[in-house]
Order: C-alpha cells, then structure tokens, then sequence
C-alpha cells in the first residue's frame, strides 16, 4: 500500500515537473506565435476574440532581405554539414583502423577540441579568417568548424564497433581502401550521419556570434545575424513583426524536425548519443 | 620471375611460419593439396586452423615460408588476387544489403558487366535454393538460410580454391549433416580444391578427402580419413579420431612379455613393448568369458551402442570399449572384456606411433 503511494505520488511529481519544463520552454514560441499572427496592438493584449492576420510575416519578409539571409544560412549549413561529414569520415576511418602506436596519442588531441569552449577562439579565428582574406565569406563563417572532433569521435566509435571479418570480406572480394570505406563503413554508419548531420545542421543554423563577428554585408549575413540586425535598428520594437520574422527563420527547422522526429530519436538512441 | 612449372598442386605451403609478438603460432608448416581435393583442417581449439587459413587468403603475413597456389608464389599478392573465395565463421554478410547484392558484392567491386552479373547470381542462387530470398536482409533469414548466402557469394567469384573456416558451426545438428552433404555435393560438382576448417572430427572424416591434423601450430597428420584411421601417426592423433577416440594403454612388463599393470597373466605385447603405449580402438572390443577382468566406471548409452569406461588392472589404465546393445552395468560392476591383437603402439614419451615388433 505505502510503496505503491509512495511510487504513485513520485510518478505524480515527475509528470508535474515535466509539464512544467515543458511549458517553460514552449512559453516564448507560444507568445511569438501569438503576437505573430495578431495585429501590433495585441502583443500585449490576450484577447480571445483577436482577429487572425498573416500581415505581419509580410511586413518582416519585406522589410529585410530575408529571402538573401535564408539563401546564406542554407549554404552555409549545406557547407559545413557536408565537409564535416567528408572530413570526420576520413579522420575516423583512419583513428579506428590504422594500427600504428601513434594513434591513441593523436586521438586524444583532437579529443582535447571537445574541451575548448569555440566561443573562446573567436578572436583567433577572427585574425586567421582575415589572414587568409575569407571575413565576410561565407566560406569564412564555416571553415572554423570543419573539422569536428565531434564527430571525428562519433564516427569513430561507430566505425570501431564494424565487424574486422566484414573488413576482410570486403577485401577478399576485391575491395581496396576506399570501397572499403564507401561500400561498407558509410554505408553502416548511415544512422549516425543522420544524428550528427541533424545537430550540426541545428547548430549551424542557430550560430548567432561568430557569424555575428565575421560578417558584416547582406550577402553573406546568416538568419540568425540578419534577424538581429532587423530587430535592432531597423524596426524599432515592434514585438508582432519581430516574431513573425524569428517564427519565419524558425521555421524550416522546426517543421523539419517535426517530421523527423522518429528517425531522429531513434537514430540517436543507435549512435549511443544522449 | 619465370612462371612456374604446372604442377597439380592447387596449393602448397613450404616451412610456413607465423607469430604473433613472441609467440609462434604455425611453426614450419608443410602441406601440399591436389586440384579439386576437399582438404580439411582438423585440430583442437587454438592449435592455428584459422591462422593457417588467413594466411593462406593473405590475410595474415606469413613471417616465413612460401604460400603456392596454382604454381604460383603469392607472397606479394593481395588476397583479393589469389584466385580464391572464403566463408567466414560468422558467414560476414553485410547487414546493409539484401541477399542478391550480398552474393554480387564481390562482382560489382571487380566490376563484371551487369548482363554477366545477373546470370551468375542466377546460376548461384539457383544451386542453393536461394531464389525466394533474393530481397530479404541478412537479419531476415535462418541460420542455415545465412550459411547457404555465404557459400553462394563464395561460388559466384568462380575462384578455383575455395576456404571455409567452422562455416558449420552454428548450426544444430541436424542441419549441419545436411550442410555437409550440400557443401560436399557441391565442391565436386565445381570441381573447388576446397580448405575446411573445423574442429569436430565427425565433420572432418565423413567429408574429406585429406585431413590435416594439427596441433600447437604443428601438422600432426597429413592423410586420408581411411588412413588416420587405421594408423595414427602418434598417440595425440589416436587420441583424436573416433567416437570415442582409442584408449591408450600403458604398457609394463610381465615374465614373458608386456602387459597392463596388476595383469601378469595377461600378456598383449612382446617383452620389447613394455613401456610403450598400447592403443585400442573401443570398437574392437568384446565382451568375452576369457577377456581381461575389468571394472566399469561409467556406461554411457548411446542408442545402438553403449560405451563403457572400464578401469583396467591396478595402474589405473582407461579403457573404453563400445558395445552393440543396451548395458545398464551400473559403476563398480565386474566384466571380462576381449582386447583386438595388437595393431598401434606409441612411444610414451614423444608420442611417436611405433613399428610392432616381432613376436619373439
Ligand atoms: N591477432 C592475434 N594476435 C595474437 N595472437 C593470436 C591472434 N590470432 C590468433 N592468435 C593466437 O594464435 C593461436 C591460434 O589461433 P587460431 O585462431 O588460429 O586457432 P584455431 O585453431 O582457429 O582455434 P579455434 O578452433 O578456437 O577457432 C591462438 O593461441 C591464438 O591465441
Ligand atoms: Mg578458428
């Protein structure tokens, strides 16, 4: 009786408790969707009866180059997400495959990548970018990132844990290094590419400093730094316009992850991230 | 360097040697095997069957020795260029592929035209009753089903040798007599030089056509199945081959002649042999009025047989006899058992079968 009270009232916490995360966490997406989809005089006015309106987006869609900021960020994240996936592939394949003594050693360096807050380079990375004439490139704002030691890990792990006798059919069927590599390893991988395309692509998207500091025209600003520039000078604080535009950035992300949201989950749960 | 003579032998191993660190694993081995024979490896857990094997497929290196296959000295080569195929123990498929692109894995890495392709994998699939399961994933198949998969992807290569290391292994009983008579049906219709591992001597015996007995990186025996049979070539070779294997004996001698111990009136030997290792095969054994006194330890029933454990005289000697029938005889029960005339004698200390000596 006791104990089952007791498991009871503490499954009775723990839903309270989640709820109300939850609905922290959703309060601020819930008052952006509201003021959005209202006109400017009910962003502070809960009324049920408010009418609907879709003119906010087109006044924030024509108030900056919106359409510019997009193309940037989805080349951007189109970028980095690609020569991370290009560059931690062969970095991993060669960390969980090459028998040389050398290779703990170097590991753990590039692990020491994972400790270093990317925040604290900003500088660096800034002197570096212009040394080599890339600030204000895209370019410029995913080359810092390329090579993740992240996902070096990741994709490490996921390799090593590839049956040797695969590796030796493979090569008694005529394979070499690289359709070693193309046909087997990736090929097997392929749920923890999802999973660490799915982050990087997140992050990517939502980086706001260092895009912030390395870019400085339209043609290279990300969504993230062209919203904030329109929220600042250029519109004064209109709080239904601002988010129309956030929702409007949001979007694409947000709709993507609804729809994977299974295979995400589940992919996660398979390349042993939490 | 010049080609070779053509030679019969689709392989032969010289004084092959391999270690790994300190430890030599294959010390100098010697192994010739003629075109189309079924070769099987046959040894105890850990004596080097899959090493020998790897080496063989080039993917191990030899650290000495030369590795001849088809007249040709493939010490440079890659495996994927020695002209052979292998089943894996864990039969390797590749889980992201289905059944037919497993089996064309092989011949879309070397590139054969897409027309020629097909007609392999249909000719494969057709031999191992695969045609159902062209588009089910390894995951979805049995384990014989998995096994059949894997022999198929080692017969589409069409590679004159063929390696197999314990593919039977994990499968029940009853299919793996089936798998045997499948693998062996079909190494002689393809005309394969076949090397099968496997350490289960039943297997060994009803399918080879030369078995190679190891033991401790050493090739103990190199023989028919009919010969390591009939004359073992030391006393760890009896004590391998056959169900049960031969008991062996040790000799003492007696007034007249050799014999077990604590039986003096029992003579099995001349005197020459005393101190040599009797061997009997348990079923040459009969029960007989005038037969040694013995002493069962344990009965085991076996069907159409039993097999008892019966302590010999007083130096504690094992013998085991098998007997057609049912014999409860519980432990301690008295019997008189009939040995065979003296056929095998192995010297105790190496080992080493010996030549019967000559009545005196
Ligand atoms: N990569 C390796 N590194 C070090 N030692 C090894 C390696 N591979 C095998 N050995 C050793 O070599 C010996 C022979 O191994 P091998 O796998 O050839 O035995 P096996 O006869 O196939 O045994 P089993 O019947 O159990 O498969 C063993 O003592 C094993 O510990
Ligand atoms: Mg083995």
């Amino acid at each position: 009786m006791r104990t089952s009270f007791a498991s009871r009232l503490g499954l009775t916490l723990e839903t309270a408790a989640a709820w109300l995360l939850a609905l922290l966490w959703a309060a601020p997406v819930l008052y952006a969707v509201w003021a959005a989809f209202h006109p400017t005089g009910y962003a502070t006015r809960f009324e049920l009866t408010a009418p609907l309106t879709l003119q906010n987006f087109v006044s924030a869609w024509d108030a900056a180059p919106f359409g510019r900021y997009f193309l940037n960020t989805v080349l951007l994240v189109c970028f980095v997400t690609g020569g991370q996936f290009v560059l931690c592939t062969l970095a991993a394949f060669v960390f969980a495959r090459s028998r040389s003594r050398w290779m703990s050693a170097l590991f753990a360096i590039v692990l020491v990548q994972l400790m270093v807050m990317p925040d604290m380079l900003i500088v660096e990375n800034y002197r570096t970018m212009r040394a080599l004439g890339l600030v204000d490139t895209v370019f410029g704002i995913g080359l810092p990132y390329l090579a993740s030691a992240f996902g070096i890990f990741l994709l490490r792990q996921t390799f090593l844990q590839i049956p040797a006798e695969l590796e030796e059919a493979a090569r008694l069927e005529g394979c070499g290094p690289w359709a070693i590599l193309w046909r087997l390893y990736v090929p097997l991988a392929k749920p923890t590419y999802l999973a660490y395309g799915l982050t990087s692509v997140a992050y990517h998207w939502n980086n706001f400093l260092w895009p912030l500091v390395v870019t400085n025209s339209v043609n290279t600003r990300p969504l993230t730094v062209g919203l904030a520039v329109f929220a600042s000078t250029d519109q004064g604080i209109d709080w239904a316009i601002i988010s129309a535009a956030t929702l409007l950035t949001a979007a694409p992300l947000l709709l993507g992850f609804l729809l994977f949201q299974r295979q995400f989950v589940q992919s996660f749960m398979r390349a042993g991230i939490k | 360097m010049t080609a070779a003579p053509a030679s019969a032998d689709a392989i032969r191993l010289d004084s092959l040697r391999k270690q790994f660190g300190s430890t030599t694993v294959l010390h100098d081995i010697h192994l010739r095997a003629a075109r189309g024979r079924f070769v099987v490896l046959l040894g105890p857990s850990g004596c080097g069957k899959s090493t020998l094997l790897r080496v063989i497929a080039g993917l191990e290196r030899a650290d000495g020795g030369r590795v001849v296959l088809d007249g040709r000295d493939v010490a440079e080569l890659p495996p994927a260029a020695r002209g052979l195929s292998m089943v894996f123990q864990s039969y390797a498929l590749f889980p992201h592929l289905d059944v037919a692109e497993n089996i064309v894995f092989g011949l879309r890495a070397r590139r054969v035209a897409a027309a020629e392709r097909e007609a392999r994998l249909a000719r494969a699939a057709s031999l191992l009753g695969l045609e159902k399961l062209l588009k089910r994933r390894p995951s979805q198949l049995s384990g014989g089903q998995q096994q059949r998969v894997a022999l198929a992807r080692a017969i589409v290569a069409e590679a004159p040798i063929c390696l197999m290391d314990e593919p039977l292994s994990n499968l029940d009983a009853k299919l793996r007599g089936e798998m045997r008579r499948e693998i062996r049906a079909l190494q002689q219709r393809l005309g394969l030089t076949m090397v099968y591992v496997t350490h289960d001597q039943a297997e060994a015996m009803s399918m080879a056509d030369q078995v190679v007995l190891m033991r401790d990186g050493h090739i103990e025996q190199d023989a028919t199945p009919a010969e390591i049979y009939a004359r073992p070539a030391s006393a760890f070779v009896a004590s391998f081959i056959g169900t049960p294997p031969m008991s062996l004996l040790p000799l003492v001698a007696h007034a007249g002649g050799a014999g077990i111990a604590g039986l003096p009136d029992h003579l099995l030997a001349p005197a020459s042999a005393a101190g040599a290792l009797l061997g009997i095969r348990p079923e040459e054994v009969v029960p007989a009025e005038d037969g040694l006194p013995a002493c069962v330890t344990a009965a085991e029933f076996l069907g159409a047989e039993t097999v008892l454990a019966c302590a010999l005289g007083s130096g504690g000697a094992l013998l085991q006899a098998r007997i057609p029938g049912h014999h409860a005889l519980p432990p301690g029960s008295p019997v008189r058992l009939r040995l065979p005339p003296l056929a095998h004698l192995f010297d105790a200390n190496s080992g080493k079968r010996l030549p019967l000596p000559p009545f005196a």
